[in-house]
């Protein structure tokens, strides 16, 4: 109560600083003001276009997420089972790892056209790597002693691999999410402003080219709504996931 | 294999060696567990105990020398051998009861009486009510109570125990003992039990072995004359416990003297 009744008041604040500035020091051409933020947010909701445009951002970071954490896992777990295959690869996909995958952006477009599928793709490009390397770190880290005693019980390595391997590198799996849901974000975003008909990008993009800052900002402001709800999320899936840890 | 009728060693070691790169940790042990035996092995922090644990649990191969186990020499994990480490090594993301039904599941009991036979045993070491507790929400003594459940659901031949009570205060310490005389004297089955703690080792086990220090081999060899069913505290008392321990001590010290390492408190007597 306490803290949220903090947050609250900060808000207000900062909205409250914004608004006095776009009317006293600062015109608002440059950084518009939330009672017109307000309107636009009002105007779009009732237009439909609120919904279409955060839908289509949303639905593409969510598949590109859906289709990297099997993939990134799956390579994880490879990659771990097979250190040497792993040692030989490293080099390369670290590569691909550290290239800026924004610019595979126009290379998407070429192959999957401006569609939902060139979004998911620079989302999954994005994502991939961040469930891979913590997928990877996860498996290293698992307790040796666990292991052992698993083994002295002649577990299969099956057993052990559901048993204690793949509960231990929910954590990491976990924080993966985390750090990939504003990243899924981003990726989304970019997709569309590379080429789209629709979605928050393609309307931040579209503001901007006709100097409407309110609509830049309205759009900015949907984002930063939209990436709190998406961690929120995260979190309630990880109490479900994780109870130990809550208990402790 | 499984089925082996004579009352034979249930361990033998043959001038077994265990060697990580240049470093010889273990050397020329020679060693018989009998059937049902508590044997207790004690000696400096570093002399190879708990690898010579490893070693008979196939965790850990031989560099040179045989182990066996019931008679056949072991190139992997044999059967029916049961491990409890310092550590509980209890799955953290399980309750207690799902830490327990793992030794039932790995050591093939019914699946239909599972459910039975763990409350049975949580009900054996006093944990009634805390079955579906997670490790991090119990006390350090109950959670190797856990592990001694999931211990016993396995139903192992053969206990080996790296110093399965040294994390614990002395009188749970003590508890705990008493657990395991009562858990040993009603399915007798052999025992290993490593520790740095000589008089617990003199308390619990029918023989004593102290190791050496770095490489380790055995250096003597100790019975421990005290009738069984013992009760821990009277034991204590005694004249034979004090003769035993301080045999025990001179030796380990006498060690320690020679290597001129008497700079590690750890290894002072509890």
């Amino acid at each position: 109560m306490w803290l949220s009744g903090w947050r609250i008041a900060l808000l207000v604040a900062i909205l409250a600083i914004w608004e006095v500035v776009s009317f006293t020091l600062i015109d608002p051409f440059w950084i518009s003001r939330p009672s017109d933020i307000a309107v636009r947010l009002w105007d779009m909701a009732v237009s439909g276009s609120l919904w279409t445009n955060s839908w289509a951002t949303l639905w593409q970071a969510i598949l590109g997420l859906a289709l990297g954490l099997p993939v990134g896992l799956g390579i994880g777990v490879l990659l771990a089972a097979l250190p040497r295959f792993a040692s030989v690869v490293e080099p390369f996909w670290m590569g691909l790892y550290s290239l800026p995958r924004i610019a595979l952006g126009p290379l998407f477009v070429i192959w999957f056209g401006i569609g939902l599928l060139s979004k998911v793709m620079l989302v999954f490009s994005l994502v991939v790597f961040v469930f891979i390397l913590n997928a990877l770190q996860g498996l290293h880290e698992v307790d040796r002693d666990l292991v052992n005693l698993m083994r002295t019980m002649r577990a299969s390595r099956f057993y052990i691999l559901r048993r204690v391997q793949m509960p231990s590198i929910i954590p990491w799996i976990i924080a993966a999410m985390r750090i990939n849901v504003g990243i899924a974000l981003i990726g989304s975003v970019i997709g569309e402003m590379l080429g789209a008909n629709r979605g928050l990008g393609w309307y931040i993009q579209i503001s901007g080219a006709r100097l409407d800052t309110t609509g830049v900002f309205t759009g900015l402001f949907i984002l930063m709504i939209m990436a709190i709800l998406f961690n929120e999320a995260i979190k309630i899936i990880e109490d479900r996931l994780l109870p130990y840890k809550r208990a402790s | 294999m499984d089925m082996q009728v004579s009352a034979g060693p249930k361990v033998v070691l043959e001038g077994a060696s265990v060697a990580y790169g240049d470093l010889t940790v273990l050397k020329d042990v020679d060693l018989v567990l009998g059937d049902g035996e508590f044997l207790s092995i004690v000696g400096p922090s570093g002399c190879g105990k708990s690898t010579l644990l490893k070693l008979i649990s196939g965790l850990e191969p031989p560099a040179a020398g045989r182990v066996f186990v019931d008679g056949a020499e072991i190139d992997r994990t044999p059967p029916h051998v049961g491990f409890m480490f310092q550590r509980d090594a209890l799955l953290p993301w399980a309750t207690a009861e799902e830490n327990i039904n793992v030794g039932l599941e790995l050591g093939g009991y019914p699946q239909a009486d599972r459910a039975k036979r763990c409350q049975e045993l949580i009900d054996f070491l006093q944990l009634t009510g805390f079955g579906k507790h997670y490790p991090s929400m119990l006390s350090g003594g109950m959670r190797q109570r856990v592990s001694l459940g999931r211990l016993l659901a396995y139903e192992p031949e053969l206990y080996l125990m790296d110093e399965p009570f040294g994390a614990l205060d002395a009188q749970t310490k003590v508890m705990m003992g008493r657990e395991l005389l009562r858990i040993w004297g009603r399915y007798r089955k052999s025992v290993i039990f490593v520790t740095h703690d000589i008089e617990e080792a003199v308390s619990l086990s029918s023989r004593v072995i102290v190791i050496s220090g770095r490489p380790g081999r055995v250096k003597r060899e100790v019975k421990v004359d005290i009738d069984y069913p013992r009760d821990l505290r009277a034991v204590r008392k005694t004249a034979v416990f004090h003769d035993l321990c301080s045999t025990i001590w001179d030796e380990i010290m006498g060690e320690k003297a020679v290597e001129q390492a008497a700079d590690d408190p750890a290894e002072a007597p509890a």
